[in-house]
């Protein structure tokens, strides 16, 4: 991408904070994130349980509802900045979301015209048949058969793969230009997990909207995202176009999750390994990096030192923030001195004879 | 289908107890003939006592061996007749009595379940709104306040209040009055049967409501855009209706026979009294009758309840 | 749901969620709890000690037409809570009156769980006949309206404090099953029995030794709501004048004072009994509640 391409940034996020207060203290369940994200383009968030994603994305939506929430930071979509905002003008109409599980996340007792009207109403005026007609267009366009009959029936009469399609019609309905997916296909058989995951990105490149894919598994982030984001504990690690992150990763948590995912290409009975350890208390984090303690490269810097990004999170660039990057010679070298002593800096055992990553 | 045929079974079985265990305890109570017959029922010696004595058997079946006497009552109650009244002042059929008071319970038991419904339904709603928020505590604390006060202590403070002080409501209930007054008559112990309802409902639908709006697919209707009133009415509401329905279906067949407490305060000659002044009198017909009547209401509302289930939540119907 | 959801919904309910022991802590019983307990105890104790405390005689007439007309006399320095229409001290009557009114609640409450539980208990881990029996049974019982039961068997009988209690705990019986029951079902399928099971224990001994404990949780917590119920009741019964025959209780000191000349001349004769027990069954109803959540028995209801 050429330096003098004008970048049409739809959603830009700033040294964004969610906190919470609690009986215990103030849990910084998001801490300092910016990222940007461009019109058009797709974002795949990846972190494990705990890593703030969800928390982020709800937030961002301004969805939480609770009087405990400490929000701060700015965060402008087309320009206009929500934070500390009302939100509920963006819900719909221009922003979209979609939730993991499409059983729970359909009105049991609704049918499923009355639900897809809702929005139709609301954002785009249409009763009646005309609404009726527009419904049947959008099932189809998510690729359910039989779309008259479906509209009519309850969430429960139809399967997994066929609710969350609904999902998806009725978070498009309102025509969003940022759709967010927060870990659409989890709930979801592996098979179909494919044909929403084509979905989304057909759609996408129908309508021209941005999204944001929400994931813990970076296996669904590739090839279907523009830029990653790798987030833990609250912060984000690293930031990288797809292509990029995959071929040059840099940071030592995205390398672990790497190596937590089988992948076809791995000889048979190549042991996976899952990254030992547990995601940080947001309340009272580690005053370095939150994933020293659990991190392999770990020296005595990282304990007590917060790293800070390289760079800023803007789309299409490559940031991380780590002192023993895995590509460079800092890195090396640490990883070296931790599997000779058989510890890192914070107490992890390092097992002699890791293999790196093998892109 | 072959469930609620089950379901149908067991309710008949149920009515077949109730009433075969009625029937025998008013065997063991006491002694009939003297309730007819008076004191000369015990006097077997003179020939025209004993005439009588037999006469009164023969009507009553009294001569009979239990099982058929059982089967007999049995018989004649499914076919609506309830018999006749154990009573000296000639045998008025059971039917009148119930004809006469049955209407006043059920208009006592529809006014208070209509005035505990209106008054619970906004008032859950409120609550579960601004939950945790001073309103609602407020309101936990009023609805606890409500639950904890007996019904007659509740009676007597309302007829305090508003038939004594303020004078609004007679202060007693007089069958000769005209049609409105007598349902004027009936607003206060209507309040006092539907206030620890309500209390009791309100509670319930508010738990149910804050739990349904916790469920993901409140969140998402709320990311489509829909506002806040129309997500709570709309979405959330019928969903948490549930416990609300199965407590009002078993109050409401409670209320037929279980307010006589309130009809006594109010003098309202209702089916509660009616079983109590029977029970006192040992006239067995009319126990055995009301028993059956708010037995089977009971049973039947609970089955009713059921059914309803399964129109409001589709997941229910197989 | 993911571990930051849980905290945001988690601090939205007034919970703590221990990260690093994976505990959640409900807050404690609170203090409204406490004062229940304290107002209890304290109705108990005066019952209790009611014979030796300086209180007035309860059933001496304290008339006095010439200094103070016809009685009921209203609440003054002598007689703290007015008298009735016999002249009758209420203050000390409502404490004499809690005598019988505390004992038959607690009585009833203690054979109901006894009983009720016992059957609930076994039916829940044995199953089979002898549970659908149990159950059809309570199934009748419950279909009897409660009152209209309590008076058949009260007619049947002679009305001492012994029959009152027992009428009252046998109407507690059904609703007490059910709930030991559906406890009982639901801890027999735990590990530990099956374990005790596979060892070879004899079913009484589990019933006893692992089943009755665990069951006796959440019963205990109903207990004091079970209580208040049965106070309401022998209240009720005793304003429908079929309550005990000898002494008083609330209820029947409250019907004394409920006709519409007494209620309007003297309302304290009524109220006075209606206050405590009010007072009483709010606190055990609150009690109750409390130690419910605190178990968080909500999972076997009724």
């Amino acid at each position: 991408m050429s330096p003098a391409e004008a970048h049409d940034v739809l959603l830009e996020v700033e040294g964004y904070s969610v906190a919470f207060k609690t009986p215990r203290g103030l849990a910084r369940v998001v801490d300092d994130v910016s990222f940007s994200l461009e019109r058009g383009h797709t974002l795949g968030i990846v972190g494990e349980s705990g890593s703030g994603k969800s928390v982020l994305n709800r937030s961002l939506m301004g969805l939480i509802s609770s009087n405990r929430q400490v929000e701060s930071g700015s965060a402008s979509f087309d320009g206009e900045q929500m934070v500390g905002r009302d939100r509920q003008p963006f819900w719909g109409a221009r922003i979209g979301m979609i939730f993991q599980d499409p059983m729970t996340s359909l009105n049991p007792v609704m049918k499923v015209n009355r639900q897809i009207f809702e929005p139709l109403k609301l954002h785009l005026g249409l009763t009646g048949d005309a609404a009726r007609v527009r419904a049947i267009e959008l099932l189809t366009k998510v690729g359910i058969p039989e779309p008259a009959r479906r509209l009519d029936q309850y969430p429960h009469e139809l399967s997994g793969g066929m609710r969350q399609r609904v999902m998806i019609a009725i978070a498009l309905a309102g025509e969003p230009e940022l759709l967010i997916a927060d870990e659409p296909t989890t709930a979801l058989d592996v098979t179909v997990q494919k044909y929403i995951l084509d979905l989304l990105s057909d759609l996408q490149s129908d309508t021209g909207m941005s999204m944001i894919l929400i994931t813990h598994d970076l296996g669904v982030a590739r090839g279907r995202t523009d830029d990653i984001m790798v987030m833990y504990g609250g912060r984000v690690m690293e930031f990288a176009p797809t292509a990029e992150l995959f071929e040059r990763m840099q940071h030592p948590y995205s390398e672990a999750l790497m190596q937590s995912i089988p992948r076809l290409d791995q000889p048979k009975h190549t042991r996976l390994t899952p990254i030992s350890g547990a995601p940080p208390d947001p309340v009272d984090p580690p005053p370095g990096c939150r994933f020293s303690p659990r991190c392999r490269y770990a020296q005595a810097r990282c304990v007590e030192e917060l790293p800070q990004p390289r760079g800023k999170y803007v789309a299409s660039t490559h940031v991380w923030s780590c002192f023993f990057p895995v590509a460079s010679e800092e890195g090396r070298s640490a990883l070296a001195a931790n599997s000779e002593t058989g510890r890192s800096a914070a107490g992890l055992a390092v097992a002699p004879a890791d293999r790196t990553v093998d892109p | 289908m072959r469930y609620w045929l089950q379901r149908l079974a067991m309710v008949i079985l149920l009515l077949l107890a109730v009433s075969l265990i009625t029937f025998a305890a008013m065997n063991v109570l006491g002694d009939p003939l003297f309730n007819i017959l008076g004191p000369i029922a015990g006097d077997t010696e003179n020939p025209e006592n004993l005439a009588k004595i037999r006469a009164a058997e023969a009507q009553y079946y009294l001569d009979r061996p239990f099982p058929e006497r059982y089967v007999r009552w049995l018989g004649d109650f499914v076919r609506g007749d309830f018999g006749v009244r154990f009573s000296s002042d000639g045998q008025p059929p059971v039917t009148d009595l119930i004809n006469e008071r049955l209407p006043r319970s059920l208009l006592l038991m529809v006014m208070a379940q209509a005035i505990a419904v209106a008054i619970a339904i906004p008032w859950g709603i409120g609550a579960a709104a601004r939950s945790n928020q001073l309103p609602d505590k407020v309101s936990t604390v009023m609805s606890f306040m409500l639950v904890s006060l007996p019904g007659f202590a509740l009676a007597l403070v309302l007829k305090y209040v508003f038939a004594i002080r303020l004078g609004w409501f007679p202060l007693a209930y007089n069958a000769g009055n005209p049609w409105a007054e007598r349902v004027h008559a009936f607003v206060l112990p209507a309040l006092t049967l539907a206030l620890p309802a309500a209390a009791v409902y309100q509670r319930l639908l508010r738990t149910d409501l804050i739990t349904t709006l916790q469920e993901d697919f409140i969140l998402m209707a709320r990311a489509k855009g829909v506002k806040r009133r129309a997500v709570l009415f709309r979405h959330a509401l019928r969903p948490s209706m549930f416990s609300v329905i199965t407590v009002f279906g078993i109050n409401a067949g409670a209320l037929i026979g279980g307010a006589l407490i309130v009809e006594t305060i109010f003098e309202i000659p209702g089916l509660g009294r009616a079983i109590v002044e029977a029970i006192l009198r040992e006239d067995f017909p009319v126990v055995l009758a009301i028993v059956m009547i708010v037995a089977t209401a009971f049973v039947v509302l609970n089955f009713l309840v059921d059914l309803l289930y399964t129109v409001l939540d589709p997941r229910v119907r197989t | 749901m993911s571990r930051d959801e849980g905290a945001v919904i988690a601090a939205e309910r007034d919970v703590q969620v221990d990260h690093a022991e994976g505990t959640v802590e409900v807050k404690r019983l609170g203090i409204g709890f406490w004062l229940s307990i304290a107002w209890i105890v304290l109705i108990i104790t005066l019952a209790i000690l009611a014979p030796w405390l300086p209180l007035k005689d309860p059933d001496q007439n304290f008339v006095d037409i010439q200094g103070k007309g016809r009685p009921p006399y209203s609440p003054s320095g002598d007689h703290w809570l007015g008298t009735d229409q016999d002249a009758r001290d209420m203050f000390s009557r409502i404490i004499f009156g809690a005598r019988v009114s505390l004992v038959v609640g607690f009585s009833a409450v203690a054979f109901g769980f006894v009983v009720g539980g016992t059957i609930g208990l076994i039916g829940g881990f044995v199953k089979g006949v002898f549970d659908k029996l149990t159950s059809f049974v309570m199934l009748v019982l419950l279909s009897f309206p409660a009152l209209i039961l309590a008076i058949l068997i009260t007619s049947l009988m002679e009305r001492s404090l012994f029959t009152i209690a027992l009428t009252l705990g046998i109407l507690s019986i059904a609703p007490v099953s059910r709930l030991a029951r559906s406890a009982s079902l639901v801890f027999a399928e735990r590990e530990f029995v099956t374990a005790a099971r596979a060892m070879g224990a004899k079913p009484s001994h589990i019933m006893i030794r692992e089943l009755l404990p665990n069951v006796l949780i959440p019963m205990s917590a109903l207990a004091l709501l079970g209580t208040a119920v049965a106070i309401v009741a022998e209240g009720g019964l005793a304003f429908l004048g079929l309550s005990v025959e000898k002494g008083s209780t609330w209820g029947k000191l409250i019907l004394i004072g409920s006709d519409s000349r007494t209620l309007e001349n003297a309302p304290w004769v009524s109220f006075g009994p209606v206050v405590a027990l009010f007072l009483t069954v709010m606190a055990l109803n609150y009690a109750g509640d409390r130690l419910r959540d605190y178990f968080d028995v909500r999972e076997l209801a009724l």
